[in-house]
């Protein structure tokens, strides 16, 4: 990458009358392949450049990109964008101001050991077949009906600099796998959507034993097809497992806890949020209730050290103790709120704007075993993972409905159960929760949010942990 | 440089290094966004793109790459490299040869260069004026312009290119955090572009829906506005995808022929249409896109192809080829006889729902699925309007509820938006039943 070129826009932005500028070049390097039901689909490889530039002036804010990485191309652009803000200024009737932060020069790196650089498609393919193959001999009687697997590698380098002085470059190497595993029987279908990611070189297929995971979901898609009994509704305990509370942590902590929702800037599209912007140190849940947000954990999907916006990258304490402690912020809303950016801005292409996402989102481990946690409850059931899930666009109404499941009773786990259903209130959610495992587990997945769309690597996770007296439904 | 170099340059390519088959994609857009929320302003964005997408075959393994570089001997370097990377991987599957062209393009005209010039902060306002004049306190949305040019050249003799233009807006508005009211308009020209109208539905919405109250959980008939009917219908569109068929992602594996839907259902994929943001003339492996009625009168006539699903059905081409799967362009549903009114009038116990999101399947290939109603919805109750609700989910299976469907409207609007990737011209649907539940605690 032409550093230069970042460098420039920034100045020819400055130039034209923008009071502020950034610009970030952005190289993505991909390499994917996919399997269908054994078979190869077209394999892609993909390199993507570009710069992404954005301006501030008088209180109006722009952004623009180009891939056509040329400097005439590009002080054309930046050029533009000023003057773009400046004819838009009268619009802009609350008037955008950034926080004042540190500035920073830094190079950063994600740990990779097996450089994604030597990554081939021969290699991708090689290991597809292998997982297909496990997918494919799950089973005795009864196989999968459908297999889709999916599996691919990037490398993702950034150059960032800013009029307030901060220079960065990053190079984030990611591995990612998907599948949707079907097995179906006398008019019946059980499918299980599976996701792996880290940051890391290829190393992270072993770390994430994508190998064994698979071979255990394919055969638990039959399992659940074959043995799981129909599930009676009522009012019971639950063992909620590590993947269902770490996409509660996501969708009814994170989510509500992204301050521009709460400003009401995602208004028509991700939507806002039950949380109000004086609701730091309001209660919502139990004082077992404590959930964070960390882009810092190493091999993590959603690991850095410094967001799109040049701030130092920490750990943010969502909830602690049933109370809010922190919302996650930008420049832009951390001016609104009085604070400082906890560096939560983010952008997943050299062509969108930064907005406030969420990194590593989880709950924090509590001291229990699990047998401890199983010996708290009498009647209920253990939701280990789930297929169905969403909530309202204020993250007040979540459902969660479960993929392998069981009864449990008096501190035992009975037998497997089908699709049990949890639909219930973010206050009720976080208020239910009584004890928490000491173990903890994260899985991957894609957010989206933001207009035009952008789907962030993440992590999401948590120990297991009881809820208490929730009804639980059945389809 | 002119657009079509990049092109000549990795075709001249794919020929010296003995591919026997490509097709080349050159996207070149303009894309111009206003956000705006709590009345204001938030963002302007201008995206300015080119990228080659390269697909190409050699015996039985085949690759695609895309490229956002364009002078030539980057084209010339990744071209090579993608050749290298093809006969390395090992991947190999039985496919057919591209469709032999050229063929004849018949450009349905809908271009409007006005897309260039448009004024999107004053446009933006205007949505918001118009919004808070018909009873909305707080406005949010996004209004967005794309005017770009798609170029394609085959092995296969193929050369066409073609300039589109598309107008966007999304609409908010909130009187206040339970009420809210969705204004969608989507065109291909400016003249069509009535950001005022959407700004007022929007509103007007948000003012009638004040105040929810709670319903009792259970069994409710639906009225779909054409928002929710576009964002449920795109799974039956999707479901017709013979990739998706193949993966175990759709709910008409085995349906071909069969009556999958009310008699009243048609669905019909415009690969042209007018005021169709979608529109192409020729599909990515540059056969010619065209009509296909998908669910004729509730009976499905066809699952959608590119050149390797139709070699694998043994059916014919449908011109709906994305390069990996299939894709749909423009689906229209046909109207029926109802007005909106005559819906609510024949309901005796319902919900009237104007926008959902976040619809999850806990099964594809079952259609059972769970969405979220947002923005203003309505209990209706023995034929009338009682009073808005909130707080509520639906849930059911697609298939059972397109067989049930017993209601369509005669009025239609174009919908795409956040929650609906493939713009629908649709009326809205009446569902006799869905499940209504809502949250403990």
């Amino acid at each position: 990458m032409d550093r230069d070129l970042a460098e420039r826009a920034v100045e020819s932005a400055l130039k034209a009358g923008a009071e502020y500028a950034e610009a970030r070049l952005q190289r993505t390097v991909e390499q994917v392949a996919a399997l269908k039901n054994g078979e190869v689909e077209a394999p892609g490889y993909g390199e993507t450049s570009g710069i992404g530039v954005r301006v501030m002036y008088r209180g109006s804010l722009a952004f623009g990109s180009t891939n056509l990485l040329d400097r005439a191309k590009v002080s054309e652009l930046a050029t533009r964008l000023a003057k773009e803000a400046k004819a838009a200024a009268p619009y802009f009737k609350e008037k955008i101001k950034m926080s004042r932060e540190d500035v920073h020069l830094a190079k950063w790196r994600a740990e990779e050991k097996e450089s994604l650089d030597d990554l081939t498609l021969e290699g991708i393919l090689s290991y597809l077949k292998e997982l297909d193959g496990i997918a494919a001999s799950a089973g005795t009687d009864l196989k999968l009906v459908n297999r889709i697997l999916f599996l691919g590698g990037e490398v993702e380098e950034k150059y960032f600099v800013n009029s307030d002085g901060s220079k960065l470059d990053s190079r984030v190497p990611r591995i990612t796998s998907y599948g949707v595993l079907t097995g179906a029987s006398e008019g019946r279908v059980v499918q299980r959507f599976v996701q792996f990611g880290e940051a890391g070189g290829w190393e992270a297929l072993a770390r994430m034993k994508v190998a064994e995971k698979i071979a255990e979901e394919s055969s638990l898609v039959l399992k659940i097809l074959k043995d799981a009994a129909k599930f009676v509704p009522g009012e019971m305990d639950v063992l909620v497992g590590h993947e269902v509370a770490g996409i509660m942590a996501h969708e009814s902590v994170g989510h509500p806890g992204e301050a521009d929702r709460i400003l009401g800037r995602e208004a028509a599209q991700a939507g806002e949020s039950y949380l109000s912007s004086d609701d730091v140190g309001l209660r919502v849940g139990s004082a077992e209730a404590n959930v964070s947000d960390d882009p810092t954990i190493p091999h993590a999907f959603g690991h850095y050290l410094y967001d799109d916006e040049g701030v130092k990258a920490r750990k943010r304490r969502l909830i602690a103790g049933g109370v809010i402690t922190e919302l996650l912020q930008n420049r832009e809303t951390a001016q609104t709120f009085g604070v400082d950016s906890n560096a939560a801005a983010r952008t997943v292409r050299f062509d969108r704007e930064p907005i406030i996402r969420m990194a590593n989102t989880y709950v924090e481990p509590g001291d229990y075993t699990f047998e401890e946690l199983l010996k708290e409850i009498s009647h209920g059931v253990y939701l280990k993972n789930f297929m169905e899930w969403n909530i309202d666009d204020k993250r007040l109404n979540g459902r969660y409905v479960g993929h392998e499941a069981y009864m449990i009773e008096h501190g035992e786990i009975k037998e497997m159960v089908r699709n049990p259903i949890i639909e219930i209130s973010t206050p009720r959610l976080w208020g239910g929760v009584y004890a928490r495992g000491r173990e903890m587990e994260f899985g991957a997945a894609t957010c989206g949010k933001g207009d035009p769309s952008q789907g962030a690597p993440v992590w999401h996770g948590g120990p297991n942990f009881v809820l208490k007296g929730i009804k639980v439904g059945a389809r | 440089m002119s657009i079509e170099e990049p092109i000549g340059w990795a075709a001249a390519k794919c020929k010296e290094l003995g591919a026997d088959d490509y097709s080349i994609l050159l996207y070149s857009g303009d894309e111009g966004q206003a956000r705006f929320g709590n009345n204001s302003l938030t963002i302007t964005n201008r995206l300015v793109t080119k990228v080659l997408v390269l697909f190409m075959t050699k015996g039985k393994k085949r690759i695609i790459g895309e490229l956002s570089t364009m002078e030539r001997p980057s084209v010339d370097r990744f071209t090579e490299r993608l050749f290298k990377s093809m006969m390395a991987a090992g991947g190999e599957s039985d496919f057919p040869r591209l469709p032999a062209g050229p063929f004849r393009y018949s450009f349905n005209g809908d271009f409007d260069p006005k897309v260039a010039d448009l004024d999107l902060a004053e446009h933006a306002s205007r949505t918001i004026e118009a919004a808070l004049a018909a009873g909305a306190r707080r406005v949010a949305g996004s209004l967005s312009t794309d005017r770009y040019t798609i170029s394609i050249s085959t092995s296969t003799g193929v050369n066409a290119t073609e300039d589109r233009s598309r107008f966007l807006l999304n609409v908010r508005s909130f009187t206040d955090r339970d009420a809210s009211g969705q204004g969608v308009v989507v065109s291909t020209s400016l003249k069509e572009f009535d950001v005022e109208s959407a700004g007022r539905t929007s509103g007007e919405n948000a003012k009638l829906s004040q105040h929810p109250k709670e319903v009792e959980v259970g069994d409710y008939a639906v009225i779909l506005g054409p928002t929710v009917a576009a964002e449920l219908i795109q799974h039956v569109g999707s479901s017709t995808s013979a990739f998706n068929v193949e993966a175990g992602l759709s709910f008409f594996a085995g349906s071909l022929g069969k009556e999958v839907a009310t008699d009243g259902l048609t669905l019909i994929d415009h690969g042209q249409v007018r005021n169709g943001i979608n529109s192409r003339s020729f599909d990515d492996e540059g056969v010619p896109t065209k009509s296909n009625t998908l669910i004729d009168k509730g009976v499905l006539k066809t699952y959608i192809h590119n050149s390797a699903t139709a070699a694998r059905h043994k059916a014919e081409l449908t011109g709906n080829a994305g390069l990996i799967e299939p894709h749909l362009w423009n689906i229209e549903v046909k109207p029926g006889t109802y007005s909106l009114e005559e819906m609510i009038r024949e309901t005796k116990k319902g919900i009237y729902v104007t926008n959902n999101w976040y619809t999850r399947f806990q099964s594809y290939a079952k259609g059972e699925y769970s969405t979220l109603p947002r923005d203003a919805a309505w209990l209706v109750e023995d034929g009338e309007l009682k009073h808005p609700v909130a707080g509520i989910r639906l849930s059911g299976e697609i298939p059972h509820q397109i067989r049930e469907l017993d209601a369509i409207g005669k009025d239609r609007r174009w919908v795409q938006w956040w929650e609906v990737d493939v713009p629908h011209l649709i009326p809205a649907l009446r569902f006799p039943n869905a499940k209504v539940t809502k949250a403990a605690g």
